[in-house]
Protein backbone atom coordinates (compact mmCIF):
# COMPACT_ATOMS: atom_id res chain seq x y z
CA UNK A 1 0.00 0.00 0.00
CA UNK A 2 1.23 3.48 -0.77
CA UNK A 3 2.02 5.80 2.09
CA UNK A 4 -0.58 8.37 3.07
CA UNK A 5 2.09 11.00 3.50
CA UNK A 6 5.48 10.84 1.90
CA UNK A 7 7.87 13.76 2.15
CA UNK A 8 11.44 14.06 1.06
CA UNK A 9 13.73 16.91 2.01
CA UNK A 10 10.69 19.08 2.66
CA UNK A 11 11.92 22.53 3.59
CA UNK A 12 10.11 25.79 4.19
CA UNK A 13 11.58 29.22 4.67
CA UNK A 14 9.53 32.25 5.66
CA UNK A 15 11.70 34.90 4.11
CA UNK A 16 15.01 34.09 5.72
CA UNK A 17 13.53 32.43 8.78
CA UNK A 18 13.51 28.67 8.63
CA UNK A 19 10.16 27.07 9.38
CA UNK A 20 10.95 23.47 8.50
CA UNK A 21 14.23 21.89 7.56
CA UNK A 22 14.73 18.85 5.39
CA UNK A 23 11.80 16.77 6.61
CA UNK A 24 11.69 13.24 5.31
CA UNK A 25 8.92 11.15 6.74
CA UNK A 26 6.26 8.65 5.94
CA UNK A 27 2.83 8.10 7.42
CA UNK A 28 1.41 4.67 6.73
CA UNK A 29 -2.17 3.84 5.88
CA UNK A 30 -4.32 3.16 8.90
CA UNK A 31 -1.98 4.45 11.56
CA UNK A 32 -2.40 7.22 14.07
CA UNK A 33 0.68 9.36 13.92
CA UNK A 34 1.37 11.70 16.82
CA UNK A 35 3.36 14.72 15.76
CA UNK A 36 5.03 16.20 18.77
CA UNK A 37 7.04 19.26 19.51
CA UNK A 38 6.98 22.52 21.41
CA UNK A 39 5.26 25.58 19.96
CA UNK A 40 7.15 26.98 17.00
CA UNK A 41 8.96 23.72 16.27
CA UNK A 42 7.50 23.33 12.78
CA UNK A 43 4.40 21.22 13.38
CA UNK A 44 1.94 23.69 11.94
CA UNK A 45 4.31 24.47 9.06
CA UNK A 46 4.39 20.77 8.16
CA UNK A 47 0.62 20.49 8.36
CA UNK A 48 0.02 23.59 6.25
CA UNK A 49 2.40 22.21 3.63
CA UNK A 50 0.45 18.93 3.56
CA UNK A 51 -2.75 20.88 2.85
CA UNK A 52 -1.27 23.26 0.27
CA UNK A 53 -2.00 26.31 2.42
CA UNK A 54 1.67 27.16 2.01
CA UNK A 55 4.13 25.92 -0.60
CA UNK A 56 7.48 24.23 0.03
CA UNK A 57 10.71 26.12 -0.57
CA UNK A 58 12.42 22.81 -1.37
CA UNK A 59 11.70 19.12 -1.36
CA UNK A 60 8.76 17.01 -2.40
CA UNK A 61 5.59 15.78 -0.77
CA UNK A 62 2.82 13.42 -1.72
CA UNK A 63 -0.42 13.09 0.18
CA UNK A 64 -2.75 10.12 -0.46
CA UNK A 65 -0.62 9.36 -3.48
CA UNK A 66 -1.21 12.76 -5.07
CA UNK A 67 -0.44 16.44 -4.88
CA UNK A 68 -2.43 18.36 -2.23
CA UNK A 69 -2.78 21.14 -4.78
CA UNK A 70 -5.30 18.86 -6.44
CA UNK A 71 -8.72 19.53 -4.88
CA UNK A 72 -9.62 15.85 -5.31
CA UNK A 73 -6.84 15.00 -2.88
CA UNK A 74 -8.03 17.63 -0.39
CA UNK A 75 -11.56 16.25 -0.68
CA UNK A 76 -10.32 13.08 1.02
CA UNK A 77 -8.79 14.97 3.96
CA UNK A 78 -10.43 16.33 7.09
CA UNK A 79 -8.53 19.21 8.61
CA UNK A 80 -8.64 20.95 11.95
CA UNK A 81 -6.44 24.07 11.90
CA UNK A 82 -4.30 24.81 14.93
CA UNK A 83 -5.61 28.32 15.25
CA UNK A 84 -9.18 27.87 14.19
CA UNK A 85 -10.82 31.17 13.35
CA UNK A 86 -14.60 31.24 13.18
CA UNK A 87 -16.44 34.51 13.06
CA UNK A 88 -19.51 36.28 11.89
CA UNK A 89 -23.20 36.27 12.65
CA UNK A 90 -23.82 32.93 11.01
CA UNK A 91 -24.96 30.08 13.23
CA UNK A 92 -22.50 27.25 13.66
CA UNK A 93 -24.95 24.78 12.09
CA UNK A 94 -25.33 26.91 8.95
CA UNK A 95 -21.58 27.16 8.63
CA UNK A 96 -21.17 23.40 8.92
CA UNK A 97 -23.88 22.90 6.33
CA UNK A 98 -22.11 25.32 4.02
CA UNK A 99 -18.86 23.37 4.40
CA UNK A 100 -20.73 20.12 3.82
CA UNK A 101 -22.22 21.66 0.67
CA UNK A 102 -18.80 22.59 -0.68
CA UNK A 103 -17.67 19.04 0.03
CA UNK A 104 -20.58 17.68 -1.96
CA UNK A 105 -22.71 16.75 1.04
CA UNK A 106 -22.23 14.52 4.06
CA UNK A 107 -24.21 11.58 5.40
CA UNK A 108 -27.58 12.72 6.75
CA UNK A 109 -27.62 13.18 10.52
CA UNK A 110 -23.84 13.01 10.68
CA UNK A 111 -23.40 16.61 11.87
CA UNK A 112 -26.05 16.14 14.55
CA UNK A 113 -24.53 12.87 15.73
CA UNK A 114 -21.07 14.40 16.07
CA UNK A 115 -22.48 17.47 17.82
CA UNK A 116 -24.27 15.23 20.28
CA UNK A 117 -21.14 13.22 20.91
CA UNK A 118 -19.09 16.31 21.66
CA UNK A 119 -21.99 18.12 23.32
CA UNK A 120 -21.60 21.06 20.99
CA UNK A 121 -24.24 23.75 20.76
CA UNK A 122 -24.70 24.52 17.06
CA UNK A 123 -27.36 27.19 17.48
CA UNK A 124 -24.80 29.75 18.62
CA UNK A 125 -23.56 32.44 16.25
CA UNK A 126 -19.99 31.80 15.18
CA UNK A 127 -18.62 35.02 16.59
CA UNK A 128 -20.05 34.16 20.01
CA UNK A 129 -18.70 30.62 20.34
CA UNK A 130 -16.54 29.91 23.37
CA UNK A 131 -13.07 28.54 22.78
CA UNK A 132 -14.16 25.01 23.62
CA UNK A 133 -17.24 25.19 21.41
CA UNK A 134 -15.18 26.61 18.56
CA UNK A 135 -12.85 23.64 18.82
CA UNK A 136 -15.85 21.29 18.78
CA UNK A 137 -17.22 22.91 15.61
CA UNK A 138 -13.72 22.52 14.14
CA UNK A 139 -13.67 18.83 15.04
CA UNK A 140 -17.14 18.26 13.60
CA UNK A 141 -16.19 19.80 10.26
CA UNK A 142 -13.01 17.71 10.16
CA UNK A 143 -14.81 14.41 10.88
CA UNK A 144 -18.19 14.95 9.23
CA UNK A 145 -17.36 13.74 5.73
CA UNK A 146 -15.64 10.60 7.06
CA UNK A 147 -12.34 11.43 5.38
CA UNK A 148 -9.66 8.87 4.64
CA UNK A 149 -7.06 11.09 6.25
CA UNK A 150 -7.54 13.29 9.28
CA UNK A 151 -5.06 16.07 9.94
CA UNK A 152 -5.63 17.55 13.37
CA UNK A 153 -3.45 20.38 14.59
CA UNK A 154 -3.53 20.57 18.40
CA UNK A 155 -6.98 18.94 18.49
CA UNK A 156 -7.35 18.80 22.26
CA UNK A 157 -6.60 22.42 23.02
CA UNK A 158 -9.53 24.12 24.69
CA UNK A 159 -11.42 20.87 25.36
CA UNK A 160 -12.25 19.82 28.89
CA UNK A 161 -11.04 16.36 29.97
CA UNK A 162 -14.34 14.55 29.38
CA UNK A 163 -14.65 15.91 25.87
CA UNK A 164 -10.99 15.04 25.29
CA UNK A 165 -11.83 11.43 26.09
CA UNK A 166 -14.76 11.52 23.67
CA UNK A 167 -12.50 13.02 21.02
CA UNK A 168 -9.93 10.25 21.52
CA UNK A 169 -12.64 7.66 21.08
CA UNK A 170 -13.66 9.40 17.85
CA UNK A 171 -10.07 9.04 16.68
CA UNK A 172 -10.13 5.34 17.58
CA UNK A 173 -13.40 4.91 15.69
CA UNK A 174 -11.93 6.64 12.65
CA UNK A 175 -8.92 4.35 12.75
CA UNK A 176 -11.15 1.31 13.14
CA UNK A 177 -12.96 2.51 10.02
CA UNK A 178 -9.66 2.47 8.14
CA UNK A 179 -8.76 6.15 8.35
CA UNK A 180 -5.25 7.46 8.87
CA UNK A 181 -4.73 10.18 11.44
CA UNK A 182 -2.02 12.77 11.89
CA UNK A 183 -2.41 14.71 15.11
CA UNK A 184 -0.05 17.23 16.57
CA UNK A 185 0.44 18.16 20.17
CA UNK A 186 3.03 19.64 22.42
CA UNK A 187 2.14 17.17 25.16
CA UNK A 188 2.83 13.50 24.63
CA UNK A 189 0.31 12.45 27.25
CA UNK A 190 -2.48 13.79 25.02
CA UNK A 191 -1.64 11.52 22.12
CA UNK A 192 0.19 8.50 23.52
CA UNK A 193 -2.94 6.48 24.20
CA UNK A 194 -4.15 6.59 20.62
CA UNK A 195 -0.93 6.94 18.64
CA UNK A 196 0.80 4.06 16.94
CA UNK A 197 3.88 6.10 16.22
CA UNK A 198 5.11 9.48 17.28
CA UNK A 199 7.40 11.87 15.45
CA UNK A 200 9.25 14.45 17.44
CA UNK A 201 10.03 17.73 15.78
CA UNK A 202 12.18 20.46 17.20
CA UNK A 203 13.66 23.62 15.76
CA UNK A 204 12.24 22.77 12.33
CA UNK A 205 13.87 19.33 12.25
CA UNK A 206 12.44 15.87 12.79
CA UNK A 207 14.44 14.56 15.73
CA UNK A 208 12.99 11.08 16.04
CA UNK A 209 10.20 8.82 14.89
CA UNK A 210 9.30 6.13 17.38
CA UNK A 211 6.84 3.36 17.76
CA UNK A 212 4.80 4.06 20.86
CA UNK A 213 5.09 0.39 21.91
CA UNK A 214 8.86 0.57 21.45
CA UNK A 215 8.94 3.83 23.36
CA UNK A 216 7.15 2.11 26.23
CA UNK A 217 9.66 -0.67 26.11
CA UNK A 218 12.44 1.87 26.44
CA UNK A 219 10.71 3.52 29.29
CA UNK A 220 12.41 3.79 32.62
CA UNK A 221 10.27 2.07 35.19
CA UNK A 222 10.62 2.25 38.97
CA UNK A 223 9.98 -1.07 40.64
CA UNK A 224 9.68 -2.03 44.30
CA UNK A 225 9.56 -5.65 45.50
CA UNK A 226 8.80 -6.80 49.03
CA UNK A 227 9.58 -10.33 50.26
CA UNK A 228 8.55 -12.34 53.27
CA UNK A 229 12.18 -12.55 54.46
CA UNK A 230 15.43 -10.60 53.90
CA UNK A 231 17.03 -11.36 50.54
CA UNK A 232 20.76 -11.48 49.63
CA UNK A 233 21.91 -8.48 47.57
CA UNK A 234 24.01 -10.73 45.31
CA UNK A 235 20.86 -12.37 43.95
CA UNK A 236 19.96 -9.09 42.24
CA UNK A 237 23.41 -7.81 41.34
CA UNK A 238 24.36 -7.34 37.69
CA UNK A 239 20.95 -8.12 36.27
CA UNK A 240 20.62 -6.80 32.71
CA UNK A 241 18.61 -3.60 32.54
CA UNK A 242 18.47 -3.08 36.28
CA UNK A 243 19.90 0.14 37.71
CA UNK A 244 19.97 2.09 40.97
CA UNK A 245 19.61 -1.13 42.92
CA UNK A 246 18.94 -0.84 46.64
CA UNK A 247 18.50 -3.99 48.71
CA UNK A 248 17.40 -3.28 52.27
CA UNK A 249 16.35 -6.30 54.30
CA UNK A 250 13.22 -7.77 52.77
CA UNK A 251 12.75 -5.07 50.12
CA UNK A 252 14.36 -4.35 46.76
CA UNK A 253 14.10 -1.03 44.98
CA UNK A 254 15.45 -0.35 41.49
CA UNK A 255 14.73 1.16 38.10
CA UNK A 256 14.62 -0.94 34.99
CA UNK A 257 15.23 0.02 31.39
CA UNK A 258 12.93 -1.78 29.04
CA UNK A 259 11.88 -5.31 29.84
CA UNK A 260 11.45 -6.38 33.45
CA UNK A 261 12.10 -10.03 32.56
CA UNK A 262 15.48 -10.58 34.30
CA UNK A 263 14.31 -8.91 37.50
CA UNK A 264 11.13 -10.98 37.64
CA UNK A 265 13.06 -14.20 37.17
CA UNK A 266 15.54 -13.26 39.91
CA UNK A 267 12.71 -12.35 42.27
CA UNK A 268 10.83 -15.54 41.53
CA UNK A 269 13.33 -17.52 43.59
CA UNK A 270 11.98 -15.84 46.74
CA UNK A 271 8.50 -15.31 48.09
CA UNK A 272 7.13 -12.02 46.82
CA UNK A 273 4.49 -10.49 49.10
CA UNK A 274 4.07 -7.11 47.41
CA UNK A 275 5.13 -5.43 44.18
CA UNK A 276 4.86 -1.82 42.99
CA UNK A 277 5.61 -0.82 39.41
CA UNK A 278 4.97 2.75 38.31
CA UNK A 279 3.47 3.40 34.87
CA UNK A 280 6.34 4.34 32.58
CA UNK A 281 6.56 8.04 32.04
CA UNK A 282 6.78 8.51 28.29
CA UNK A 283 7.03 12.22 28.87
CA UNK A 284 10.35 11.58 30.50
CA UNK A 285 11.72 9.74 27.48
CA UNK A 286 10.31 12.37 25.27
CA UNK A 287 12.20 14.98 27.23
CA UNK A 288 15.45 13.03 27.03
CA UNK A 289 15.23 13.33 23.25
CA UNK A 290 14.92 17.02 23.68
CA UNK A 291 17.73 17.39 26.14
CA UNK A 292 20.00 15.28 23.93
CA UNK A 293 19.13 17.41 21.00
CA UNK A 294 19.84 20.53 23.02
CA UNK A 295 23.08 19.00 24.18
CA UNK A 296 24.11 18.44 20.54
CA UNK A 297 23.12 21.95 19.70
CA UNK A 298 25.30 23.32 22.47
CA UNK A 299 28.18 21.07 21.49
CA UNK A 300 27.82 22.29 17.93
CA UNK A 301 27.87 25.90 19.01
CA UNK B 1 -25.96 29.69 -7.69
CA UNK B 2 -22.61 28.15 -6.67
CA UNK B 3 -22.25 27.56 -2.93
CA UNK B 4 -19.34 29.93 -2.44
CA UNK B 5 -21.05 32.79 -4.28
CA UNK B 6 -24.17 32.32 -2.17
CA UNK B 7 -22.16 32.18 1.02
CA UNK B 8 -20.17 35.29 0.10
CA UNK B 9 -23.32 37.20 -0.76
CA UNK B 10 -24.78 36.22 2.60
CA UNK B 11 -21.69 37.68 4.26
CA UNK B 12 -22.04 40.85 2.17
CA UNK B 13 -25.75 41.25 2.81
CA UNK B 14 -25.65 43.73 5.67
CA UNK B 15 -22.96 45.87 4.06
CA UNK B 16 -24.83 45.76 0.74
CA UNK B 17 -28.07 46.94 2.33
CA UNK B 18 -26.24 49.62 4.31
CA UNK B 19 -24.45 51.05 1.30
CA UNK B 20 -27.49 50.86 -0.98
CA UNK B 21 -29.62 52.69 1.58
CA UNK B 22 -26.88 55.22 2.32
CA UNK B 23 -26.18 56.07 -1.31
CA UNK B 24 -29.92 56.07 -2.05
CA UNK B 25 -30.64 58.55 0.76
CA UNK B 26 -27.77 60.74 -0.40
CA UNK B 27 -29.11 60.79 -3.96
CA UNK B 28 -32.69 61.40 -2.85
CA UNK B 29 -31.67 64.26 -0.59
CA UNK B 30 -29.61 66.05 -3.23
CA UNK B 31 -32.20 65.55 -5.93
CA UNK B 32 -34.77 67.17 -3.66
CA UNK B 33 -32.80 70.44 -3.97
CA UNK B 34 -33.31 70.49 -7.72
CA UNK B 35 -36.72 72.22 -7.94
CA UNK B 36 -35.33 75.17 -6.01
CA UNK B 37 -32.37 75.53 -8.37
CA UNK B 38 -34.51 75.05 -11.43
CA UNK B 39 -36.90 77.75 -10.23
CA UNK B 40 -34.10 80.27 -9.62
CA UNK B 41 -31.88 80.13 -12.68
CA UNK B 42 -30.54 83.63 -11.89
CA UNK B 43 -29.14 82.47 -8.62
CA UNK B 44 -27.69 79.17 -9.81
CA UNK B 45 -27.29 79.83 -13.52
CA UNK B 46 -24.17 80.02 -15.56
CA UNK B 47 -23.35 83.60 -14.68
CA UNK B 48 -23.66 83.04 -10.98
CA UNK B 49 -21.49 79.94 -11.08
CA UNK B 50 -18.79 81.63 -13.10
CA UNK B 51 -17.61 83.48 -10.02
CA UNK B 52 -16.07 80.22 -8.83
CA UNK B 53 -12.51 79.54 -10.05
CA UNK B 54 -12.55 77.36 -13.10
CA UNK B 55 -10.66 74.49 -11.48
CA UNK B 56 -13.17 74.23 -8.71
CA UNK B 57 -16.00 74.26 -11.19
CA UNK B 58 -14.45 71.42 -13.15
CA UNK B 59 -13.89 69.46 -10.01
CA UNK B 60 -17.57 69.79 -9.28
CA UNK B 61 -18.51 68.80 -12.78
CA UNK B 62 -18.76 71.99 -14.73
CA UNK B 63 -21.57 73.74 -12.88
CA UNK B 64 -22.37 75.58 -16.14
CA UNK B 65 -25.79 74.18 -16.45
CA UNK B 66 -26.69 73.29 -12.92
CA UNK B 67 -30.18 74.69 -13.40
CA UNK B 68 -30.98 72.12 -16.10
CA UNK B 69 -31.89 68.55 -15.19
CA UNK B 70 -28.98 66.82 -16.94
CA UNK B 71 -26.47 69.42 -15.72
CA UNK B 72 -27.68 69.12 -12.16
CA UNK B 73 -27.58 65.36 -12.22
CA UNK B 74 -24.08 65.36 -13.65
CA UNK B 75 -22.69 67.95 -11.23
CA UNK B 76 -24.34 66.82 -8.04
CA UNK B 77 -24.74 63.08 -8.45
CA UNK B 78 -22.40 61.63 -11.06
CA UNK B 79 -19.41 63.92 -10.83
CA UNK B 80 -17.85 63.33 -7.44
CA UNK B 81 -19.87 62.27 -4.45
CA UNK B 82 -21.80 59.27 -5.65
CA UNK B 83 -18.88 57.76 -7.59
CA UNK B 84 -16.72 58.10 -4.48
CA UNK B 85 -19.42 56.48 -2.34
CA UNK B 86 -19.81 53.70 -4.86
CA UNK B 87 -16.07 53.17 -4.91
CA UNK B 88 -16.06 53.15 -1.12
CA UNK B 89 -18.69 50.41 -1.12
CA UNK B 90 -16.76 48.38 -3.70
CA UNK B 91 -13.48 48.71 -1.80
CA UNK B 92 -15.04 47.65 1.50
CA UNK B 93 -16.66 44.61 -0.12
CA UNK B 94 -13.53 43.88 -2.14
CA UNK B 95 -11.41 43.76 0.96
CA UNK B 96 -13.69 41.10 2.38
CA UNK B 97 -12.92 38.71 -0.46
CA UNK B 98 -9.41 37.69 0.57
CA UNK B 99 -7.57 40.17 2.76
CA UNK B 100 -10.06 40.35 5.65
CA UNK B 101 -10.60 36.58 6.00
CA UNK B 102 -6.87 36.05 5.64
CA UNK B 103 -6.09 38.51 8.43
CA UNK B 104 -8.74 37.02 10.69
CA UNK B 105 -7.56 33.48 9.89
CA UNK B 106 -10.77 32.13 8.37
CA UNK B 107 -9.24 31.84 4.90
CA UNK B 108 -6.99 28.98 5.98
CA UNK B 109 -9.84 26.50 6.23
CA UNK B 110 -11.39 27.83 3.01
CA UNK B 111 -8.29 27.10 0.90
CA UNK B 112 -8.13 23.54 2.20
CA UNK B 113 -11.61 22.76 0.89
CA UNK B 114 -11.84 20.70 -2.29
CA UNK B 115 -12.07 23.81 -4.45
CA UNK B 116 -9.21 25.19 -6.51
CA UNK B 117 -7.90 28.58 -5.50
CA UNK B 118 -8.82 29.89 -8.95
CA UNK B 119 -12.42 28.93 -8.42
CA UNK B 120 -12.47 30.26 -4.87
CA UNK B 121 -11.33 33.66 -6.12
CA UNK B 122 -13.53 33.68 -9.21
CA UNK B 123 -16.58 32.96 -7.08
CA UNK B 124 -15.63 35.81 -4.77
CA UNK B 125 -15.37 38.07 -7.83
CA UNK B 126 -18.78 36.91 -8.99
CA UNK B 127 -20.24 37.68 -5.57
CA UNK B 128 -18.65 41.14 -5.60
CA UNK B 129 -20.08 41.86 -9.04
CA UNK B 130 -23.55 40.68 -7.97
CA UNK B 131 -23.41 42.73 -4.77
CA UNK B 132 -22.45 45.87 -6.70
CA UNK B 133 -25.16 45.10 -9.23
CA UNK B 134 -27.70 45.06 -6.40
CA UNK B 135 -26.47 48.40 -5.05
CA UNK B 136 -26.54 49.68 -8.63
CA UNK B 137 -30.13 48.56 -9.14
CA UNK B 138 -31.38 50.13 -5.91
CA UNK B 139 -29.62 53.45 -6.48
CA UNK B 140 -30.67 53.51 -10.13
CA UNK B 141 -34.26 53.15 -9.02
CA UNK B 142 -33.76 56.05 -6.59
CA UNK B 143 -32.31 58.32 -9.28
CA UNK B 144 -35.10 57.44 -11.71
CA UNK B 145 -37.83 57.66 -9.10
CA UNK B 146 -36.67 60.84 -7.37
CA UNK B 147 -35.73 62.31 -10.74
CA UNK B 148 -39.26 61.83 -11.98
CA UNK B 149 -40.66 63.26 -8.75
CA UNK B 150 -38.70 66.49 -9.11
CA UNK B 151 -39.24 66.72 -12.87
CA UNK B 152 -35.60 66.35 -13.78
CA UNK B 153 -36.55 65.81 -17.39
CA UNK B 154 -33.74 63.37 -18.13
CA UNK B 155 -34.63 60.23 -20.08
CA UNK B 156 -34.37 56.87 -18.31
CA UNK B 157 -32.05 55.59 -21.04
CA UNK B 158 -29.58 58.39 -20.26
CA UNK B 159 -29.83 57.73 -16.53
CA UNK B 160 -29.12 54.04 -17.10
CA UNK B 161 -26.17 54.97 -19.26
CA UNK B 162 -24.65 57.23 -16.63
CA UNK B 163 -25.45 54.84 -13.82
CA UNK B 164 -23.84 51.94 -15.67
CA UNK B 165 -20.63 53.95 -15.71
CA UNK B 166 -20.93 54.14 -11.94
CA UNK B 167 -21.24 50.36 -11.73
CA UNK B 168 -18.23 49.81 -13.96
CA UNK B 169 -16.15 52.36 -12.06
CA UNK B 170 -17.07 50.75 -8.74
CA UNK B 171 -16.39 47.30 -10.11
CA UNK B 172 -12.96 48.39 -11.30
CA UNK B 173 -11.93 49.65 -7.86
CA UNK B 174 -13.53 46.67 -6.14
CA UNK B 175 -11.65 44.24 -8.35
CA UNK B 176 -8.47 46.25 -7.78
CA UNK B 177 -8.93 45.89 -4.02
CA UNK B 178 -9.57 42.15 -4.33
CA UNK B 179 -6.49 41.84 -6.53
CA UNK B 180 -4.23 43.64 -4.06
CA UNK B 181 -5.68 41.49 -1.28
CA UNK B 182 -5.18 38.33 -3.33
CA UNK B 183 -1.55 39.25 -3.95
CA UNK B 184 -0.64 40.55 -0.49
CA UNK B 185 -3.31 39.32 1.92
CA UNK B 186 -3.36 42.72 3.64
CA UNK B 187 -6.45 44.89 4.09
CA UNK B 188 -4.52 48.10 4.69
CA UNK B 189 -2.59 47.74 1.45
CA UNK B 190 -5.76 47.10 -0.55
CA UNK B 191 -7.43 50.12 1.01
CA UNK B 192 -4.39 52.34 0.45
CA UNK B 193 -3.85 51.32 -3.17
CA UNK B 194 -7.52 51.71 -4.13
CA UNK B 195 -7.97 54.93 -2.14
CA UNK B 196 -4.87 56.67 -3.45
CA UNK B 197 -5.59 55.54 -7.00
CA UNK B 198 -9.18 56.76 -6.83
CA UNK B 199 -8.28 60.19 -5.48
CA UNK B 200 -5.27 60.61 -7.77
CA UNK B 201 -7.27 59.39 -10.75
CA UNK B 202 -10.04 61.84 -10.03
CA UNK B 203 -7.71 64.81 -9.49
CA UNK B 204 -5.59 64.08 -12.56
CA UNK B 205 -8.70 63.76 -14.68
CA UNK B 206 -10.24 66.96 -13.32
CA UNK B 207 -7.09 69.08 -13.53
CA UNK B 208 -5.99 67.82 -16.92
CA UNK B 209 -8.55 70.05 -18.59
CA UNK B 210 -6.45 73.03 -17.57
CA UNK B 211 -3.02 71.65 -16.91
CA UNK B 212 -1.40 70.62 -20.17
CA UNK B 213 1.33 68.67 -18.35
CA UNK B 214 -1.17 66.28 -16.80
CA UNK B 215 -3.03 65.42 -19.96
CA UNK B 216 -0.80 62.50 -20.94
CA UNK B 217 -1.57 60.90 -17.55
CA UNK B 218 -5.31 60.74 -17.99
CA UNK B 219 -5.11 57.48 -19.91
CA UNK B 220 -4.37 55.86 -16.54
CA UNK B 221 -7.29 57.48 -14.76
CA UNK B 222 -10.42 55.32 -14.55
CA UNK B 223 -12.42 58.56 -14.23
CA UNK B 224 -11.53 59.51 -17.77
CA UNK B 225 -13.31 56.43 -19.11
CA UNK B 226 -16.10 56.96 -16.66
CA UNK B 227 -16.89 60.57 -17.49
CA UNK B 228 -15.06 61.71 -20.62
CA UNK B 229 -17.93 60.87 -22.92
CA UNK B 230 -20.41 62.75 -20.72
CA UNK B 231 -22.92 59.93 -21.03
CA UNK B 232 -25.84 62.01 -19.72
CA UNK B 233 -25.44 64.38 -22.64
CA UNK B 234 -24.08 62.15 -25.38
CA UNK B 235 -25.32 58.64 -24.72
CA UNK B 236 -23.61 55.30 -24.19
CA UNK B 237 -19.80 55.57 -24.42
CA UNK B 238 -19.30 51.96 -25.47
CA UNK B 239 -15.53 52.16 -26.03
CA UNK B 240 -14.81 53.80 -22.68
CA UNK B 241 -17.04 51.43 -20.75
CA UNK B 242 -15.55 48.40 -22.46
CA UNK B 243 -12.11 49.65 -21.49
CA UNK B 244 -13.17 49.93 -17.83
CA UNK B 245 -14.68 46.47 -17.93
CA UNK B 246 -11.65 45.06 -19.75
CA UNK B 247 -9.30 46.54 -17.14
CA UNK B 248 -11.35 44.85 -14.41
CA UNK B 249 -11.15 41.51 -16.21
CA UNK B 250 -7.38 41.81 -16.62
CA UNK B 251 -7.01 42.73 -12.95
CA UNK B 252 -9.18 39.79 -11.92
CA UNK B 253 -7.09 37.34 -13.95
CA UNK B 254 -3.89 38.79 -12.51
CA UNK B 255 -5.37 38.34 -9.05
CA UNK B 256 -6.16 34.69 -9.76
CA UNK B 257 -2.58 34.05 -10.89
CA UNK B 258 -1.11 35.86 -7.89
CA UNK B 259 -3.36 34.10 -5.38
CA UNK B 260 -2.62 30.70 -6.86
CA UNK B 261 1.08 31.15 -6.32
CA UNK B 262 1.44 32.28 -2.81
CA UNK B 263 1.38 31.09 0.79
CA UNK B 264 -1.83 31.87 2.65
CA UNK B 265 -1.83 33.29 6.14
CA UNK B 266 1.88 33.76 6.79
Amino acid sequence: MTAVVETEGLTKYYGRRRGLDDLTMEIRPGEVFGYLGPNGAGKTTTIRLLLDVIRPSRGTLRVLGGDPRDPRVRARIGYLPGELALEGREKARDYLEFLAGVRGGVAPGRIEALAERLEADLSVRMGKLSKGNKQKVGLIQAFMHDPEFLILDEPTSGLDPLVQQEFLSMVRDARAGGATVLMSSHVLAEVEHVSDRVGIVRGGRLVAVEDVAALREKAVRRVELHFDAPVPAEAFADLPGVRDLKVEGASVRCTIDGRPDALIKAAARFTVVHMVSAEPDLEEIFLTYYSEEMHHAHAGA
Amino acid sequence: MPTLVRKTLREYRRAMIGWAVGIGVFIGMYLSFYPQMHANPDLYGQLAMSKYPENIRWMLGGLESISTGAGFLQAVIYQLFVPMLFIGCAVVLGNRAVAAPEESGTLELAVTLPVTRQRLLLERFAALALALLAVYAVTLAVVAGAGAAVDLGVGFDRIITAHTGLLLLGLFFGVLTVAVGAATGRKAIGLAVAGVYAVAGFVVNALSRDVEGLRWLTWASPFRYYAAGNPLAHGFPLGDYLLLLGASVVLALTAVLAFDRRDVGV
